[in-house]
């Protein structure tokens, strides 16, 4: 072993060290480029494990949406080492040891992960290093978990927010792949090939398109040995992916979409248009969501609820790879009538514009963002989900960088970014009308 | 696998009350959790939404501020704080920084002990109510819920939830005097406390003391819970909606079982065995060998406050498949406790069980929720490091006696969705 300038990062022939940022060290695996991200805390007796593959459904196309997630359900079913015939399937080996296992698509990437007692770690990295490779992909287990995922699809299909979300997103996206839902269309849900699955893991699952992440109680050493022994048995991917080149194209005017069901729930959303996560106005959008939408004492809160024109209110600034979307979702109180909400809502980006925030309101935002960037702490899986998505955006240095990028947020920039997002013309508004209500 | 847990200490407080403090290596959280004697258990049925809005409005004004100056007091630190209600209890959830734990728990007890509820308030948390009663009439799961919990239990019983139509009933009858009166039975009586985090003994001891000493005594004492007089046996309640692409499907049935039950722990064990995890027997064949739903789960319910409750199953199927997945339900139940309760299923349980008790106590959030459950089920401190002992002792013979108390010729559906035609 060879040492690091900082005695608690050890130095393993295999794997370069790259830098350390809050306690969170970075490597590269040497021999096919697979990214390392260790963050030891022997304050817990569990340890965390999670590999993110840069794949979600920005990858897929016109019959395969949904395959990245219909392909993270197969990976659940066996590899070369880890099968049911030899009876150590993941659940197996880790859920019947109290592990706590799962994995997630979105847009920009799929995360495999568990958090479990830290003597069944080694099994972990053994198991998710195989299956990086290894898994088996066949019609079988294609036709068995088809129905499964197409009852996750019915599931959602039953929640109102649910249902209109999916809706703004395909409209607000006519080309970029983000018109299409993670889970997928249930056509293509149903329909999807194995061998279109198949290729879409020879595609995309590879070292040197991953992360693999450890946190919570381990010996940083002995794992990081682990992983370069496990995951170098892998040659880097044989062809580099297509890269994702289609750009939206500029939105041209407010765009419109009603759903209407039997129910006795009403909502509106506006879904405006903003940049991809990495760019400079993301940390004064956030502020602006936050104040807008995020508590008890924001904007539309006190606009909305406090006066009984809505149930609920919130704001979401989604931070992805491509450009994306601030989305504002109203559920509205009974006898409130959609055109008078979406009224109403507008009225109050248009506050933000003209009159910019207040310097009380910033100050709670930046109080709530420290509480927050310690609770990503809170336990293994608390520091995995934020390494997660920062990951997915292409940085992983945001979980440092963007709390202090956002504690620097001024009102004028706040004001900034609403005068220049906040736009009808980049904007699509929806409404779920309750044939019911 | 080791015992690791945080250390906690537990320390008496007047009238009766509980404070669990347990420091951990988390920087810059402390959590809260608590509650006070006083729910809708107290209540005649035809106000069981009294605590509820009580709760809406513990931080809407108090005698000596407004709404909006709490909660921008509250905000202003980064602390959150929400009240809520249950059976028994008004509880209440926050969070702060390390210095402003006696902020938080002084605001608390202000709430608690001062909340004056504005006219102008409970008008509108009585609208506001409305919308979530409107909201829940279309979601599947929330009424299958209602269906069943009329299904086991009689209308006296405290589990026994009133149809949504009724309770918008009693919404429209409460008046401000019903929630002021309701706030008067709150004080220091019953008062269990968990403060975990960043934060000392002495600290969160100091802070909880002085917050809370300051309380009118309030509710001593929980009622005596009547044991359930319903005859159990097999009933079916489908509420048919359209539009909906998922079957919400409740089976359950009323067991004579508390938390202080000798069986209780076992009970807990066979339940999970037949459905706590993707390797229990109902997701092996329901979902994994069959692929008729996303998820079936086993449960006990309705334990809260020492209650007699039921043991229930919740599944979601395809409107296509939903009579088909219903008889395969039903037959994967009876093949579980005629063959599937063995040794070796069992001792596999059991360290899974124990395992994921010792990953769940691993964040601040579900430490502080744990050793509030332990007060409020009035369990000794002690049971945060037992529990995963009293599980190992679980034998088969247990689980067979345990296996005998659930009726599972009785079992009862509900569901909720857009039924198929025949």
């Amino acid at each position: 072993m060879r040492s690091s300038n900082s005695p608690s990062v050890p130095i393993l022939d295999g794997a370069t060290f790259v830098r350390s940022l809050e306690g969170i060290h970075e490597y590269r695996l040497d021999s096919n480029d697979l990214q390392i991200l260790l963050a030891p805390d022997a304050t817990t007796p569990v340890a965390g494990l999670m590999v993110t593959y840069r794949v979600g459904s920005r990858n897929e196309a016109v019959g395969y949406t949904g395959a990245t997630h219909l392909l993270e359900h197969l990976m659940f079913k066996g590899s070369e080492n880890f099968n049911k015939a030899k009876k150590n399937t993941i659940w197996e080996l880790l859920e019947t040891k109290g592990a706590l296992v799962n994995a997630t698509t979105w847009n920009d990437r799929t995360n495999y992960y568990v958090v479990v007692p830290q003597e069944h770690l080694g099994s972990a990295i053994a198991l998710e290093a195989d299956r990086m490779r290894r898994a088996n992909i066949v019609e079988e287990d294609r036709q068995s978990e088809m129905p499964i995922v197409r009852n996750e699809f019915e599931r959602g299909e039953n929640d109102m927010m649910h249902a209109l979300d999916k809706q703004l997103w395909a409209l607000a996206y006519t080309a970029h792949p983000y018109h299409h839902p993670t889970i997928g269309w249930r056509s293509d849900i149903e329909n999807v090939s194995i061998e279109r699955l198949k290729k879409f893991y020879d595609d995309f699952y590879h070292p040197d398109n991953a992360t693999v992440s450890v946190v919570g109680s381990f010996d940083t050493e002995a794992t990081l040995a682990a992983i370069i022994k496990e995951f170098g048995a892998h040659d880097k991917a044989p062809v580099i992916s297509a890269a994702i080149y289609t750009v939206e194209p500029k939105q041209e005017g407010e765009r419109r979409t009603t759903i209407k069901r039997a129910g006795h729930s009403n909502m509106v959303a506006i879904a405006h248009k903003i940049p991809a996560a990495t760019d400079p106005d993301t940390p004064a959008l956030l502020m602006l969501a936050f104040i807008l939408g995020a508590s008890k004492t924001s904007r539309l809160y006190r606009a909305l609820v406090d006066t009984v024109l809505a149930t609920d209110v919130s704001t979401t600034c989604y931070q992805f790879r491509d450009p994306s979307l601030l989305i504002s979702y109203i559920t509205l109180a009974p006898r409130v009538r959609h055109e008078a909400m979406e009224k109403r809502l507008k009225q109050e980006f248009q506050n933000i514009i003209s009159k910019g925030v207040t310097a009380q309101e910033l100050t709670q935002a930046k109080r709530f963002l420290r509480a927050y960037v310690a609770s990503r702490r809170d336990g293994p899986y608390a520091l995995l989900e934020t390494l997660n998505e920062e990951i997915a955006t292409g940085d992983w240095t945001r979980f440092v960088t963007l709390p202090q990028a956002l504690m620097r947020v001024t009102a004028k920039e706040v004001q900034k970014v609403a005068k220049k997002y906040l736009v009808d013309d980049q904007s699509t508004v929806g409404y779920f009308i309750g044939t019911n209500a | 696998m080791k015992n690791e847990f945080h250390p906690a200490q537990e320390f008496q407080m007047p009238e009766g009350g509980r404070l669990f403090v347990a420091p951990t290596h988390i920087h810059d959280v402390v959590v809260v959790k608590g509650s006070v004697l006083g729910g809708r258990n107290m209540l005649p049925k035809t106000l069981d939404i009294v605590p509820a809005l009580t709760a809406d409005l513990l931080d809407a004004g108090t005698a000596k501020r407004k709404k909006h100056v709490i909660r921008d007091a509250l905000a202003g630190k980064g602390i959150s704080l929400s009240f809520s209600s249950s059976g028994d209890r008004t509880e209440f959830s926050g969070q702060c920084f390390p210095e402003d734990l006696p902020l938080l728990l002084s605001t608390i007890t202000e709430c608690l002990g001062g909340a004056i509820f504005p006219e102008a308030e409970v008008k509108n948390a009585k609208a506001l109510a409305l919308g979530n009663l409107a909201e829940a009439k279309s979601n599947t799961r929330a009424l299958a819920g209602y269906a069943l919990s009329a299904l086991l239990y009689d209308t006296d019983h405290v589990n026994y939830a009133r149809p949504i139509e009724a309770q918008e009933k009693s919404v429209a009858t409460v008046r401000r005097a019903h929630l002021q009166d309701f706030r008067k039975k709150l004080g220091k009586g019953g008062l269990i406390l968990a403060i975990v985090g960043d934060t000392t003994v002495t600290a969160a001891r100091s802070a909880a003391e002085k917050a809370f000493g300051k309380l009118a005594v309030g509710t001593t004492t929980a009622p005596v819970k009547q044991s359930n007089k319903k005859i159990q046996k097999e009933n079916e309640r489908l509420i048919p909606i359209a539009d909906k692409a998922n079957i919400d499907v409740l089976l359950g049935v009323g067991l004579p079982l508390t938390t202080q039950h000798q069986l209780y722990h076992p009970m807990l064990v066979l339940v999970d065995m037949l459905g706590g995890g993707v390797t229990s027997h109902l997701m092996q064949t329901i979902r994994e060998r069959d692929g008729l739903t996303y998820g079936v789960y086993a449960s006990l319910g309705g334990l809260d406050a020492g209650a007699d409750g039921h043991f229930k199953i919740w599944a979601t199927f395809s409107p296509d498949a939903y009579k088909k997945s219903v008889e395969q339900l039903r037959d994967e139940i009876d093949v579980f406790f005629s063959k599937g309760l063995t040794e070796e299923a069992l001792i596999k349980r059991k360290e899974e069980m124990t395992g994921s008790y010792l990953v769940a106590l691993s964040t601040t959030q579900n430490l502080a929720h744990s050793l509030h459950t332990i007060g409020a089920n009035g369990f000794e401190l002690s049971y945060l490091t037992e529990y995963p002992n009293i599980i190992r002792a679980v034998s088969l013979s247990d689980i067979i006696n345990a296996a005998e108390l659930i009726p599972r010729d009785k079992l009862s559906l509900a569901a909720s969705g857009t039924f198929k035609k025949k």
